[in-house]
């Protein structure tokens, strides 16, 4: 399969106050078209940080990522945003719609960023919500909507621009474990029927098992990878 | 206009703590305003009619020494005068001394002369003129005492030892002036036991740009004779009247601008809350693509909204309420005719949006500053 992501040697350091905190310690990977990858590991482990990297919410401290051939760990912050908006969807533990937009409004927002008209949006935004089986909810506020309805409408936000790369940060983190499992139902169907290359952090190997394969990362290294089996055995 | 509607809900994101900050834009800019158009209604008394071709004399010692007639014929003498118009404020008043307005005897042979500025019915002026106890009253006045042409009125001495008993037989209009009485400067000398003295002499100057030389001309004509002069022009002589007071303009424009000081910090504590409770937000805006830029336009847009909604709210009262209070009545003639000016609301207005632009700045800079790993880890 073709190369989609190529990380090279990264590392990240963050700085609080006098000191330096290493959290990711030359990473080398590559992720492929398609993909559908689960990056697990303990607390403080760098998987968060490594794909804030991938998705150019934050900056390595040293090596390079590359997206589509396209190396962007250079990019100016305007750039940035500009290639996120275009390339990458998001989807959050806390989903982090605004609370103020409806279902409709929020999956729009990315869209809102884009040169289409008020009907092309549209279209988008119901195609969207259909997807994710709230097409009759779009008029709702996230007030009205359970749990599982919201992160629902925040996957419908994250594939609204047909991105080329899905993250997503512990997804059914703050889920039960029916919406839990419907979500990644969701994940997995995005991936297997969309061809979605999706990038997902999780702390659930129940939730690792719908991706392709896992990574694992300790103390900032790659430790080993997993096949899904392997990881539900291990649970 | 795509943000319009991010920028509308997030307005009212919190519809309390909107509403509340709302009322109070509300209430200082109808303060602010009305202030800004006092100091306003000042300057244009100052500044009403023809007066930039005014200069009026009085004495030298003080506006109460009353300087003797005899003076009116050297005046008159004097190259690039027009004409000459004995005036002077009676300051007596109607029923009560609630019921106080400007009311002054005047020349009337010479009144719409130097008083160009003053309209009156060519049959009312003339039937003014020939009634000894005639009396000319601006249209504020009219209403306020529900007066018609023809009404017998006794005003109440307070300065001079009479009481004026007067007939109305006409009606002024002027822009600015539209509370005050005139009635024959004869009778009133007459009732002084012919003094043949007068508070000041007010002079038409053909050629406006020789009102400071013939001022001094006069002065100096005057220096050493008993009755001293001091010339000035129309608008110093009104600006001698608020001085009088005190600095007001100072007074005033100081009380304004610690009222938008003080609002400009109480707006900046309500934002601060706004942009802070909202850190995660403004993360995943700009997570999905929204440049920092953007995302500071709008919340600006939105803090400038919030402040001019609120100022116009209060401004927008202030046009009303002065419409319709009678400010005459309220102020005893002072502020007769006061109204809100459109460059007054123009310019509270823009105060009102630069109050949202400052408080909102600096809030809005450090949330949209945040990068966004931090700001998602700061809640999830």
């Amino acid at each position: 399969m073709t190369t989609l992501v190529r990380i090279d040697k990264v590392r990240k350091i963050y700085k609080r106050d006098a000191f330096e905190v290493p959290v990711l310690n030359g990473i080398t990977l590559d992720v492929p078209y398609g993909d559908f990858l689960a990056l697990m590991g303990p607390s403080g482990s760098g998987k968060t940080t490594l794909l804030n990297l991938i998705a150019g919410i934050d900056r390595p401290t040293g090596g390079s990522i590359t997206v589509e051939q396209r190396e962007i760990s250079n990019f100016t912050e305007s750039a940035l945003a500009g290639w996120r908006a275009r390339h990458v969807g998001f989807i959050f533990q806390l989903y982090n719609l605004i609370p103020v937009l409806n279902a409709f409004e929020n999956v729009e927002l990315p869209l809102l960023l884009t040169k289409l008209s008020k009907r092309e949006r549209r279209q988008h935004v119901e195609t969207a919500l259909n997807v994710v089986a709230l097409g009759d909810r779009m008029f709702h506020y996230p007030r009205q909507l359970s749990g599982g309805q919201e992160q629902r409408v925040a996957i419908a936000r994250a594939i609204v621009t047909d991105p080329t790369i899905i993250v997503a940060d512990e997804p059914t983190g703050d889920l039960d474990a029916k919406n839990a499992q419907e979500t990644l139902d969701l994940l997995q169907r995005l991936n297997e029927d969309f061809k979605k290359t999706i990038i997902m952090v999780t702390h659930d190997p129940k939730a690792a098992q719908h991706a392709k394969r896992t990574l694992h990362l300790e103390k900032g290294l790659l430790v080993e990878e997993g096949a899904p089996a392997a990881e539900a055995a291990r649970a | 206009m795509r943000f319009a509607k991010l920028v509308r809900r997030n307005l009212f994101r919190n519809k309390l703590r909107a509403i509340l900050t709302m009322m109070l834009m509300a209430a200082i800019f109808f303060f602010v305003v009305t202030m800004m158009s006092i100091l306003k209604a000042f300057d244009r008394y100052g500044n009403a009619g023809e007066g930039a071709n005014r200069i009026v004399v009085q004495s030298a010692v003080s506006l109460a020494t009353p300087l003797p007639f005899a003076h009116e014929a050297k005046l008159r003498l004097i190259p690039g005068v027009v004409d000459v118009c004995k005036m002077q404020w009676v300051g007596a008043y109607y029923k009560d001394k609630k019921d106080f307005f400007a009311n002054f005897a005047v020349d009337h042979d010479h009144m719409q002369s130097v008083f160009d500025d003053y309209r009156v019915d060519p049959k009312e002026f003339e039937a003014f003129k020939n009634d000894r106890r005639g009396v000319l009253v601006g249209t504020e006045l009219m209403q306020r005492f529900h007066w018609k042409i023809g009404d017998r009125i006794t005003l109440k001495q307070q300065l001079f030892p009479y009481d004026p008993e007067l007939t109305i037989r006409g009606i002024y209009q002027h822009p600015v002036n539209t509370a005050a009485l005139y009635f024959h400067m004869d009778y009133h000398d007459e009732m002084m036991g012919n003094r043949g003295r007068v508070g000041t002499f007010w002079l038409k100057i053909k050629d406006p740009s020789k009102m400071a030389a013939i001022s001094q001309q006069i002065d100096g004509m005057f220096k050493n004779s008993e009755d001293p002069t001091e010339t000035v022009t129309e608008k110093q002589f009104q600006a001698g009247f608020m001085e009088m007071m005190g600095n007001v303009k100072l007074l005033f424009t100081s009380v304004s601008s610690s009222a938008v000081f003080m609002v400009i910090l109480l707006a900046a504590i309500t934002m601060s809350m706004s942009a802070r409770e909202r850190v995660t937000e403004i993360a995943v805006l700009k997570a999905i693509g929204f440049e920092r830029r953007l995302v500071l336009t709008l919340m600006l847009c939105e803090f400038t909204l919030l402040t001019l909604c609120g100022g116009a709210l209060g401004i927008g009262f202030a046009k009303v309420a002065f419409a319709f209070i009678p400010m005459g009545k309220v102020t005893q003639g002072f502020l007769a005719g006061f109204f809100i000016p459109n460059d007054s609301m123009v310019v509270s207005l823009a105060v009102a949006a630069g109050v949202g632009l400052l408080a909102g700045g600096w809030p809005a800079i450090n949330a949209t500053r945040l990068s966004v790993a931090d700001g998602l880890r700061r809640v999830v």
